[in-house]
């Protein structure tokens, strides 16, 4: 589904002492099936901003447009729970909205509220469980029995057998472990593309939104400070530096690479991998010159 | 999260009002709600009255804001009025609506306690207005003190006091949280059957339940790693003490009293 933000502000406990803008004129567009990244500072609207894409708020002012809903200041789309069954969300620490009694029963939740049947949310939760790591011995058990790691995607699965079209990620793998990271990364980012899902990522993690995002929207103070494709705003350390953010990893070795040998390595999304075959062929070329 | 309700919201300041000692505000406000029931003439009320009024103002919050707060409290008043100018039955009729007579005395008391009422809320929605709940805690540990001598456990009252005090925005927030996840996954909290909204509260309750007790276990922990011991030889970071300015209020608020007593003496 297309996301339209059209000048959108929102304004926390409005007409009181309190009252203060948390995004103010914030327009973009989200092409259907794109993989964008929400990079900024805590405080910049972004938890505000991703809120808006399932109805949890509507907008003070501007228009949001999610595929035919249309949220306003005095418009909020009829039927809420057909928009909500679209857009998934996985919220900060998701593990905190478990509370069902077993982990099969948890992740029927969501599917249940939204009126699928019995058995395709059986066989929703045969095929997801799997993709996110919960294997079948632990369905039955009560998800306050679980690790951190486990009760963190038992929570994802909830969501996902949804069958959203639009999934909102923020910071889905905060405090996990490396591997832990990688792994669902890895996963959301299949789904991505296999469903041709339209994926809104909020991140802290550099490096996620430069290997998996095509579009990054920065946010500093409640409005877009930068917004393109990560090879151009990730590339651009001088603007980065401004607002504290980090240049990824492997940008900074490109750099620092750049300097020292004096060569034009340009940063085109290269894996790792891809990375340090370029560098090999680079080095031994130099050595068949000399 | 609950935009119209401000009893017990603290609004930060630097008024006069803000920066006089808990103690003072505690006491004056208390001895207040006692004098209100003793205004029995025209300047009395307007004694307390402008005591009352004056000290709103100069608490430097927004009269319009402070008047929004009261907006629950405003459908009581009104009905306070209306009651008294239908039952009393005392004075000369001043009005007659198709035989239900409206008497003077009605009018009068009617005015008369709708506004003691109206008083009595908004002083004593200043003390929550302009002191924090911590503020509050320490006074009423201070003024307990007291009670020490019969072993009443005045500090740890006032630990669990400041401790669920604290706790309240943290679990509003939580609350906030969860019920926005949870709203995320197709519960509809607001409309439907009676039935179905009260079960809609599970999904919201029990996980509110298990992060206040693990909330609860991780501060006891860190209390005691950092040898948390309460009550004797225990100093204090916000040390409370009595300024110019609450000699002032009290000596004020002392003429207020006296000229209410005078007034229903002569």
């Amino acid at each position: 589904m297309d996301i339209l933000f059209d000048k959108v502000s929102y304004i926390y406990q409005q007409n009181t002492p309190f009252a203060h803008k948390a995004i103010e004129d914030l327009s973009f567009h989200i092409p259907s099936g794109s993989f964008v990244a929400v990079i900024g500072h805590t405080g910049s609207g972004k938890s505000t901003l991703i809120q808006h894409l399932n109805g949890l708020v509507t907008p003070s002012e501007g228009e949001v447009r999610i595929g035919e809903y249309r949220l306003t200041k005095d418009e909020k789309p009829k039927n809420m729970k057909a928009l909500r069954s679209k857009v998934g969300v996985v919220f900060q620490y998701p593990e905190h909205q478990l509370f069902e009694e077993t982990v099969a029963k948890d992740i029927a939740f969501g599917p249940q509220n939204f009126g699928v049947s019995k058995e395709e949310i059986h066989r929703r939760i045969k095929r997801i469980a799997p993709m996110v790591g919960i294997s079948e011995a632990l369905l039955d058990r009560s998800p306050f029995d679980l690790s951190g790691g486990q009760m963190r995607r038992v929570a994802i699965a909830g969501v996902l057998a949804v069958k959203p079209e639009v999934l909102v990620l923020d910071e889905p793998t905060a405090g996990l472990d490396p591997r832990g990271r990688k792994e669902i990364m890895r996963m959301f980012y299949e789904l991505h593309q296999r469903e041709k899902l339209t994926t809104i990522m909020v991140t802290h993690s550099m490096e996620d939104a430069v290997t998996y995002a095509d579009y990054v929207i920065m946010l500093n103070n409640g409005t877009i400070y930068m917004e393109g494709k990560p090879e151009a705003v990730f590339t651009k350390a001088e603007a980065l530096k401004k607002v504290q953010l980090d240049v990824p990893e492997m940008i900074q070795f490109i750099h620092a690479f750049e300097t020292k040998f004096g060569t034009s390595l340009p940063f085109k999304r290269q894996t790792i991998q891809q990375l340090a075959e370029q560098i090999q062929h680079r080095l031994k070329g130099a050595e068949y010159d000399e | 999260m609950n935009d119209s309700l401000i009893i017990g919201q603290y609004v930060p300041g630097s008024s006069i009002v803000h920066r006089l000692d808990p103690r003072t505000k505690i006491t004056v406000i208390f001895f207040f709600v006692f004098i209100v029931f003793f205004a029995n003439s025209l300047p009395s009320y307007t004694a307390i009255t402008i005591f009352a009024l004056t000290s709103m103002l100069a608490t430097k919050i927004s009269v319009r804001y402070i008047m929004k707060g009261l907006t629950p409290v405003w459908f009581l008043i009104v009905f306070t009025f209306l009651l008294h100018l239908i039952v009393t039955k005392e004075g000369s009729v001043w009005l007659n609506l198709f035989g239900w007579k409206i008497y003077s005395g009605g009018v009068i008391q009617g005015f008369a306690i709708s506004m003691r009422f109206f008083l009595l809320i908004l002083v004593t929605s200043l003390l929550t207005l302009t002191t924090t709940p911590i503020e509050i805690t320490d006074a009423i540990e201070d003024m307990l003190q007291p009670l020490k001598k019969i072993r009443f456990p005045v500090h740890e009252l006032a630990l669990m006091m400041s401790i669920s005090l604290r706790f309240i925005p943290t679990l509003m927030q939580e609350t906030d949280k969860i019920s926005k996840a949870q709203a995320s996954r197709g519960v509809d909290f607001r409309t439907g059957p009676l039935k179905e909204r009260i079960k809609a509260v599970v999904p919201l309750l029990v996980p509110l339940f298990v992060s206040a007790f693990k909330r609860a276990e991780e501060l006891a922990m860190a209390m005691e790693a950092r040898g948390y011991q309460g009550g004797e030889g225990r100093t204090k970071l916000r040390e409370l003490k009595v300024e110019k300015r609450d000699i002032l209020v009290y000596v004020v608020f002392a003429f207020v009293v006296g000229l209410l007593f005078f007034t229903r003496t002569y």
